[in-house]
């Protein structure tokens, strides 16, 4: 008898049970216990015990009990269970009751909001602290790549695993599939692929062209990675890169394309790649910095045709109304089929339908916002696209680009007046350090910083962040 | 547990019948068995919850399952919620519970207004007690330009174009972008609208806290057809009034809405400006609904060369016309506020810094201010008053100078007019005490006062509120 709500059953004491965990008898119903999953074990228990008038006996700890089944009840944590118990304890006791589902989703942070956010916990890995660069899934756990070591937290930010890779440093990660990492590093020749949970090396892609003798330990500069195909942009010592996709599930070179020298700014090898699942492209970028300022390209690629899809060059890309300020960072909001890009100079936000690209796509995003009137932008610029908000750290700043909730009345068309930009961090935040690297991982936000151990875990909350004077 | 179920059948007996079940008069009592954990309790009791609530359908639900009463919840907050069901107080017990579990608790059995009572009521206010409890961050670096509290005790703070809302127990919060660069008046409409409004960007903006929605814009259609930007915001709980002032500067009104239709009703105060007559059409910077005369203070100032001047209007918003006016030419309020329980409306001289008083009950052709401090400030010259806040609260006037914040209270003398005379009395007497102790006085100087059944203050460069709460509480 499974009736979602215990007081309308109509014959109360059935579907009712009561078991007895190390000594403290708990009563609850069979669908409580159900809502657990059919896998749980507490979901087998309950199918046994119905007609069973002795308690069911579970040789574990009951006030940890009492905790889960709160949460399976009201599906919310107790708010005093993060206080008695480690995040550890309560995952560990959940997955042995098998409500490890319910117990992730009670944990996960509420959704992220830029406009308000703080830095929650500081990852460190125990030794060589400095990553180089790291990796971010969507519920919420990461892989932190620092000194040739890859450290695995999962969606509770609990440490599983630290390997070593061959690499001196990695300056690439991807999380390809949910144990495998592609690795590259731009020291050592080739794409690796590392079983993170056996610790193992299990296969390698390089670029070999057999026509072309110079054509050797060639670097890894940047990974991206589709349903299916893991695409690497490729570097050799003179410089001649091409992109290379490579299947998932044989680890295979399958096609490459955007093969070009690497003489000059406009041809260098892709320092960022992104896969479009929605235009089927990949969208690369590199930029330079030199003593004339940034230069370098956004293009688009179809890995089927191989072809050039779309792409501008800064500076020189004709038309741009914003000569003189190329672009120093730029990333694609995939759920929103949009290109964001950051200028070198003025610091603005430029923003480009990928559903409309065209000789001039960029609009460049007015900031209203009275307090941050005078942040110019100079320096170095790091950006981010995540749950259809802009990250963008400046220096050690890290600010946020969001779009204005509009009436049901004020639907207008998508002009660029409906993003504001606010501080994510405070003052003293901006003190840490550069922020070198931005990723986005479920509801978390990644901030890697130069020259500073760790990874800094960014959150909005619920509750308000109360300071008791006593 | 073991121990209570075993007495389930002793109330039995309590009827003075001998017969155990299904008795009459022993129906009165209800067992209920939530997680494993038997409670026994009376039908009124339960149905003090509510009609609505699951408590109540619990003690009117079908006699034949009077035994049989479950409820798969945690046994240790149900007995919590029961005391207070009973009492109308939290046990002392509770405190070894998150105040968040017993919100959502209680709200899974619809006694939340229970809690609320017993926690955040209004009538626990006490401005001779009032200490600084918590202190409530903002995240981002927008400082707090704004706040609006609630009688329930939530409130809403303005930061940047964000608004964070936190709820009655300031535990759970939430935050909303705007359309606005900054807010400059707020108010809250129901525990999820609000009302905002900015003195340059146009429009009196109805937002919904949940998702940030606008539900509604509200304009003021002048003749010049531009835009209005809004001054002040204030309410009576029936009518939403709104500041108008035409982009140009040059006209202003107050408008009144209806506040649950948000159709505009009337349209009060319309001034424009003629010529170079800018003092003719301040606009109202404050407004203040006064229930005991059912009346609307709106008061408005203006720096000229020749100094601050400014008016203070008392509206009869029916008829539209101002019953009662005050022209302010040497000392020019700073502040103005009223007291409903004092009859009284009290400003703070930008010019003195004095604080002083009118007397509401007998406002008339030559009625003046009152001043309760010494007099003596006003020679110096330096505008003493400038920045100083007032606000009334029950039957306390609190007024905040630099980072202190003054209680004005007014003391109940005896005795026939020569008795006071003796001891020096003459008219109201009005005495002022510093708010908090000796280390929570000074400090950055305070740019906002807030009163729910708290007090809310900011400060000057410094991104948090701080909430002031009265001991007795708890």
């Amino acid at each position: 008898m499974e009736n979602g709500d215990p007081n309308n059953a109509p014959s109360p004491a059935h579907g009712r049970i009561k078991l007895n965990v190390g000594g403290k008898l708990f009563e609850t119903t069979v669908s409580t216990l159900q809502s657990g999953g059919p896998d749980s074990l507490l979901f087998a228990l309950s199918n046994r015990a119905v007609a069973d008038p002795n308690p069911v006996f579970i040789d574990r700890d009951p006030d940890i009990f009492s905790v889960l089944l709160s949460l399976l009840r009201t599906s919310r944590l107790p708010s005093t269970a993060s206080s008695r118990y480690s995040k550890q304890e309560l995952a560990d006791e959940a997955l042995y009751y098998g409500v490890e589902s319910c117990l992730r989703s009670a944990m996960s942070p509420p959704p992220l909001a830029g406009i308000d956010a703080s830095v929650v916990s500081t990852i460190r890995p125990a030794s060589d602290g400095f990553p180089s660069s790291f990796t971010a899934a969507g519920d919420g756990s990461l892989w932190i790549a620092h000194g040739g070591q890859i450290s695995c937290y999962d969606w509770s930010l609990a440490h599983t695993a630290t390997i070593r890779t061959h690499f001196e440093e990695v300056t690439s990660i991807c999380r390809v599939w949910p144990e495998i990492a592609a690795v590259g590093s731009e020291a050592a020749p080739g794409l690796h692929f590392y079983d993170i949970s056996g610790g193992r090396h299990v296969g390698s892609t390089h670029w070999t062209d057999p026509s072309d003798p110079r054509i050797y330990k060639a670097r890894v500069m940047a990974i991206a990675d589709s349903a299916d195909s893991v695409f690497a942009s490729f570097e050799c010592p003179h410089k001649e890169n091409s992109i290379f996709e490579i299947d998932k599930s044989t680890l295979q070179t399958v096609s490459e394309f955007g093969r070009q020298p690497g003489s000059s700014a406009k041809n260098m090898v892709a320092g960022k790649l992104t896969w479009l699942p929605e235009s089927n492209a990949v969208v690369g970028s590199a930029v330079s910095c030199g003593a004339f300022g940034y230069s370098g390209y956004i293009r688009l690629w179809d890995p089927r045709s191989s072809e050039v899809v779309w792409e501008t060059n800064e500076p020189g890309s004709g038309r741009s109304s914003r000569f003189g300020d190329s672009f120093a960072d730029m990333d694609a909001d995939i759920e929103g089929s949009k290109l964001f890009k950051i200028c070198s100079k003025s610091g603005d936000l430029g923003m480009a339908d990928l559903r409309k690209l065209g000789d001039d796509p960029w609009v460049y995003l007015t900031d209203k916002n009275y307090s941050m009137r005078n942040t110019s932008g100079s320096g170095s610029s790091v950006i981010r696209c995540h749950r259809g908000q802009v990250f963008v750290g400046r220096e050690g700043n890290l600010e946020v680009w969001s779009r204005v909730e509009e009436g049901e009345n004020g639907v207008e068309g998508e002009n660029d007046a409906m993003y504001r930009r606010n501080y994510v961090d405070k003052l003293e935040d901006a003190e840490r350090g550069t922020i070198r690297m931005i990723e986005g991982g479920g509801d978390r936000l990644f901030v890697g910083r130069e020259q500073v151990e760790g990874i800094e875990v960014w959150e909005s909350s619920n509750f308000a962040a109360a300071i008791p004077i006593s | 547990m073991p121990s209570l179920a075993s007495s389930v059948p002793a109330p039995a007996m309590s009827g003075g019948s001998t017969r155990f079940q299904r008795s009459k008069t022993e129906s009165n009592i209800v067992t209920i068995d939530v997680g494993g954990q038997m409670f026994q309790t009376t039908k009124q009791t339960l149905a003090l919850a509510g009609p609505d609530s699951l408590l109540s359908e619990l003690a009117g639900s079908d006699p034949s399952q009077l035994a049989h009463r479950f409820i798969d919840r945690d046994p240790e907050l149900f007995s919590v919620l029961l005391s207070l069901l009973r009492t109308g107080n939290l046990p002392s017990k509770a405190k070894s519970f998150d105040l968040r579990d017993l919100i959502s608790e209680s709200e899974f059995y619809g006694v939340e207004s229970f809690l609320v009572n017993s926690l955040s009521n209004p009538s626990q206010f006490d401005a001779f007690n009032l200490e600084k409890s918590r202190i409530l961050e903002l995240n981002g670096r927008d400082l707090p330009s704004t706040i609006a509290a609630a009688p329930s005790g939530s409130l809403h703070v303005v930061h940047g174009s964000k608004i964070t809302s936190f709820d009655w127990s300031l535990r759970k919060k939430s935050t909303i972008l705007t359309q606005f660069p900054a807010i400059d008046s707020l108010l809250e409409i129901s525990p999820r609208i609000v009302a905002a409004g900015a003195t340059d960007f146009p429009g009196l903006q109805i937002l919904e806290l949940q998702k940030g929605a606008v539900r509604a814009s509200l304009n003021w259609e002048n003749a010049t057809k531009s835009a209005s930007t809004v001054q002040a915001i204030g309410s009576s709980g029936d009518h939403l009034f709104t500041s108008f002032e035409s982009s140009r500067r040059n006209s202003n009104c107050i408008m009144v809405y209806d506040q649950q239709s948000l159709r505009p009703v009337t349209e009060i105060a319309h001034f424009e400006i003629y010529g170079a007559e800018i003092e003719s059409a301040v606009p109202a910077t404050k407004l203040r609904w006064v229930p005991g005369v059912n009346l609307l203070m709106a008061s408005g100032s203006h720096r000229g060369p020749l100094g601050m001047t400014g008016n203070i209007r008392l509206w009869d918003v029916r008829s539209g016309s101002a019953v009662w006016e005050v022209k302010e030419r040497a000392d020019c309020f700073s502040d103005v506020t009223f007291s409903d329980r004092l009859s009284a409306i009290f400003k703070v001289g930008v010019d003195s810094g004095e604080v002083s008083y009118m007397d509401l009950r007998s406002l008339g052709t030559e009625s003046s201010w009152v001043c309760l401090g010494e007099g003596k400030r006003s020679a110096s010259g330096k505008k003493e008053g400038l920045g100083c806040r007032i606000e009334g609260h029950g039957s306390q006037v609190f007024c905040s100078r630099g980072g202190d914040i003054e209680l004005w209270s007014e003391v109940a003398v005896m005795g026939s007019s020569s008795d006071r005379s003796e001891n020096g009395l003459q008219g109201r007497v009005f005495r002022k005490n510093l708010v908090g102790r000796a280390k929570d006085m000074g400090g950055a100087k305070i740019t906002s006062l807030a009163f729910g059944n708290k007090m809310f203050v900011t400060r000057k460069d410094l991104q948090f509120v701080e909430v002031w709460e009265s001991t007795v509480s708890r």
